[in-house]
């Protein structure tokens, strides 16, 4: 699997590297974050802010863009211990079409908790789809990512995960800067639907782009 | 026949046979006079005056060049002086120097006695030879129309241009002329004005020192006023290249319909990817923000809206427009002063007065 991502990278941009100038791009966000984890013994549900950053580098079609999240997250109920969130992408992608990007990478997820560290690992194949829809001003994006693989450190097998992003970006007329807010959700099923991990947020950031 | 009148024409048989066998022979080259001419140097004056006055009749009536007449005409005064007709030899003389005031006898050919009465009759006789180009455009505030004159001998000139039917049209010169004189005409009227009429005559007018008039050179100079082709209007832009200055429906829609999209995709989203009990309020409070953007970016570019950017953009186009229209009215403005006369000068005509 990770062979044929790297394959069909490669084919998608063949011809696109040379004589372009680099676009990096990078962003810094206030994420509300919600974990919500149902067990047959029952329903954990953690909520807490988390900062996340965000960067991407761009050359003619070719887009590798990496993320880190860190939060702590408090148990809704009270009586259990929070928990710390960690997570990462690290997804190489290719501009298809102006408004649509393919990306596939690994996404890595940990939660620290008190003596041990639940750790998860997806591969996944993600499309994006960005388009302006207030004059320039504002640009809308969609992205729907499933995971073709995983690994997790739980009993339970894994069956399917998949998730997405909705948001607006308001970037200003003359200024490098611009502004983010969207909402963002993922949900694995494992163990044919005995265990059910939900993680979704409110993002609000600002980035900067290079020109 | 006395020994003292045969005295000359020995002297010019000495001179002739003497002096200048070659020269004659390289004068006699053309076999238009030949009789004459051989007449002439056999002595038989009378007959070689008979046929020259024959020959330069035939010649002037055939319009022969006027170095073959001017030649013709030198041997019948020679012939004439050598037979005893001094006032014939100067009537034919003067007839030489209105013909060709240039005209001097070759003195290797002729004896001193035919070069001297030459002389006297040609400084007695006040005319001019007009030589102009054939063909002269004229640029306003640069060329003019180069007139020479050739006086036979020092005189009094005026030379004018008149109009077709003797009317002044312009006075160019009044004064001496010694030997030559270059006069000028700048193509412009006595007002200062392109000529109104298609033809004048230049008129050069010799004057004997005690103010008689000795005669007329008239030439008809043909006109044409040519002005420079004007430049074509620039055109205007074309609607293609103009941007609407109102704004369309198409973005207010888009606006409109865009940040509803994206809202039902926020709300959507969870049941999208099979997330469960999932709290409304952050999504909605995520859709409600990009509802409100699409909302105010419809009030934005509602429709018919000025476009102060494309205004401007259309405005650039219609200045630079303006300019070039502005440039070439100038431009057109020069060339319509600027008038070329062209003139085409004819044949010259000579016009004796009678005498008393």
């Amino acid at each position: 699997m990770r062979l044929a991502l790297v394959v069909l990278a490669t084919a998608l941009t063949a011809g696109e590297l040379r004589a372009q100038a680099l676009r990096p791009t990078g962003s810094a966000s206030f994420v509300t974050a919600r974990v919500r984890s149902e067990v047959p013994a029952g329903i954990d549900q953690f909520t807490g802010p988390a900062f996340l950053g965000q960067g991407a580098l761009a050359i003619g079609r070719v887009e590798l863009s990496v993320s880190y999240l860190q939060g702590t997250l408090n148990h809704d109920g009270g009586s259990v211990a929070g928990r710390d969130l960690v997570e990462g992408t690290v997804l190489l992608g290719v501009r298809a079409l102006q408004w649509l990007t393919l990306e596939g990478g690994p996404h890595a997820r940990a939660y620290a908790l008190a003596g041990s560290t639940q750790r998860w690992l997806f591969w996944e194949l993600r499309a994006r789809a960005a388009t302006a829809f207030v004059g320039s001003a504002a640009q809308g994006y969609a992205e729907l990512w499933r995971a073709v693989a995983a690994d997790a450190n739980v009993p339970e097998p894994f069956d399917h995960a998949q998730g997405g992003e909705v948001g607006m970006i308001l970037r200003m007329a003359r200024a490098p800067f611009s502004a983010r807010v969207g909402y963002r959700i993922d949900h694995a099923v494992l163990g044919g639907g005995t265990r059910l991990e939900t993680v979704e947020g409110v993002v609000i950031g600002i980035g900067l782009s290079g020109r | 026949m006395s020994g003292g009148r045969h005295l000359p024409r020995l002297c010019a048989l000495v001179c002739m046979l003497g002096a200048a066998p070659g020269a004659l022979g390289a004068q006699s080259s053309d076999s238009l006079f030949a009789p004459g001419l051989r007449a002439y140097k056999n002595l038989e004056f009378d007959v070689a005056a008979w046929l020259l006055r024959r020959d330069v009749a035939h010649l002037t009536a055939a319009g022969a060049p006027s170095a073959e007449r001017a030649r013709a005409l030198v041997y019948l005064g020679a012939a004439d002086l050598f037979r005893g007709r001094r006032d014939s030899a100067v009537a034919v003389f003067r007839r030489l120097v209105m013909l060709d005031p240039r005209y001097r006898p070759d003195r290797l050919v002729f004896p001193p006695e035919v070069t001297t009465l030459f002389d006297g009759v040609r400084l007695q006789t006040k005319t001019v030879a007009v030589e102009v180009p054939r063909d002269t455009t004229i640029a306003p505030d640069a060329g003019a129309f180069d007139i020479w004159l050739i006086a036979s001998s020092f005189q009094t000139v005026e030379v004018t241009l008149r109009y077709a039917d003797g009317g002044p049209f312009r006075s160019l010169y009044a004064g001496p002329v010694g030997d030559s004189l270059k006069v000028q005409w700048d193509g412009l009227d006595a007002a200062g004005a392109p000529p109104p009429v298609s033809r004048v005559v230049l008129r050069v007018a010799s004057r004997s020192p005690t103010g008689e008039l000795a005669g007329i050179v008239q030439l008809p100079l043909d006109l044409r006023l040519s002005r420079p082709d004007t430049l074509p209007w620039p055109p205007p832009p074309a609607d293609g290249q103009l941007l609407p200055e109102r704004a369309t429906s198409g973005a207010a829609k888009r606006s409109l319909v865009g940040g509803l999209l994206l809202s039902g995709a926020v709300a959507a989203l969870p049941a999208l990817v099979g997330g469960t009990d999932t709290p409304s309020g952050p999504r909605i409070a995520v859709a409600g923000t990009i509802g409100f953007a699409g909302l105010l970016g419809y009030v934005l570019h509602r429709p018919g809206r000025p476009l102060p950017g494309n205004v401007r953009a259309n405005q650039t186009l219609r200045d630079a427009w303006q300019r070039r229209v502005a440039s070439t009215t100038t431009e057109n403005a020069r060339r319509r002063r600027e008038v070329h006369v062209v003139v085409r000068a004819g044949e010259p005509t000579t016009i004796q007065p009678r005498g008393p």
